[in-house]
């Protein structure tokens, strides 16, 4: 059986067989990530596709001083965060235009988020949370969703996100701070 | 409208909603689609790195300012040329009465 060390040294020779084993091995975790982050399945799917051709065109940057785990989580994880800015750009874009009368107008908010590995019962209410979790400042989000979605440690989080364990410990209790507030509100409003 | 224990609970509930949640699973055909994707970005990136060369650039500027001299410079030297043209063949037509007007002119045909 083929070892990863052994299976990036194949993919850095540009080696199919050994990409194709590394996406079978990987796309879940990628996918997973980039889905807590975007909440569209659609997006996500063309996002992890991105994400494996990134991996793929800079195998050669990958020096083995971290997990190749660690490494494919801060790509999965910045691809995802550098869309949400396209699109949000987008939409400040596109009211632009609909100010001017040249466009329909579009809901600011996104449409309910269900996650497919949430239980039944929870499903109502993580839409709710996933709610909440889309208006977090961006590193918030990134932390939240890799500690709660993919279970990282703060020190796994710390690598992936480039930063120190106090520093994720900050982001994950402002992250759990303003998603209590948002949904303080949201159940006074009920 | 709840009161503020409910709320506190509901707001604990909401947030234990992703305890155990499982991970979503990616496209059974991803590694199809990426080689796809792939092939298709390697024919845009060849056409793009061609017109991006510095070579190609400055080529293709030079050729639009060429037309561009030629059409402002060139036509110029064609009109006089055919300015100069149009008075030799009025000349002649004047000195033959050769012109046009003159066999429709039949009210000021002099009496012979």
């Amino acid at each position: 059986m083929t070892t990863e060390t052994e299976l990036i040294e194949q993919l850095k020779r540009g080696n199919e067989a050994a990409f194709k084993t590394i996406v079978e091995q990987w796309k879940d975790l990628v996918f997973n990530t980039v889905l807590g982050i975007v909440q569209n399945e659609t997006e996500a799917e063309d996002l992890t596709q991105d994400v494996f051709i990134k991996v793929f065109e800079n195998i050669s940057s990958f020096k083995g001083q971290s997990k190749f785990s660690t490494w494919l989580y801060r790509i999965a994880t910045r691809t995802a965060l550098d869309h949400l800015r396209s699109r949000k750009r987008k939409k400040r874009f596109g009211s632009v235009f609909s100010m001017m009368g040249n466009a329909k107008n579009e809901s600011d908010e996104l449409p309910d988020f269900q996650h497919p590995g949430v239980s039944l019962d929870n499903k109502e209410r993580s839409k709710i949370l996933f709610k909440a979790i889309s208006r977090l400042p961006e590193n918030q989000k990134a932390a939240f969703i890799l500690n709660k979605m993919e279970g990282l440690s703060y020190r796994e989080i710390s690598e992936v996100l480039n930063t120190t364990v106090s520093a994720v410990e900050s982001l994950i209790s402002r992250a759990n701070g303003n998603l209590r507030k948002q949904m303080e509100e949201y159940y006074r409003n009920q | 409208m709840l009161n503020k224990e409910n709320i506190q609970e509901e707001v604990e509930r909401t947030l234990l909603s992703l305890e155990g949640i499982k991970r979503a699973g990616a496209n059974p055909f991803l590694f199809t689609r990426i080689t796809a994707k792939m092939q298709d970005r390697n024919g845009w990136e060849r056409i793009t790195s061609f017109i991006s060369r510095p070579v190609v650039v400055v080529s293709a500027l030079l050729i639009v300012l060429a037309v561009n001299s030629w059409a402002v410079f060139g036509s110029g030297t064609a009109t006089l040329a055919r300015e100069k043209e149009s008075v030799a063949v009025t000349d002649i037509a004047d000195e033959y009465n050769l012109a046009a007007n003159a066999n429709y002119d039949y009210e000021n045909i002099p009496n012979e």
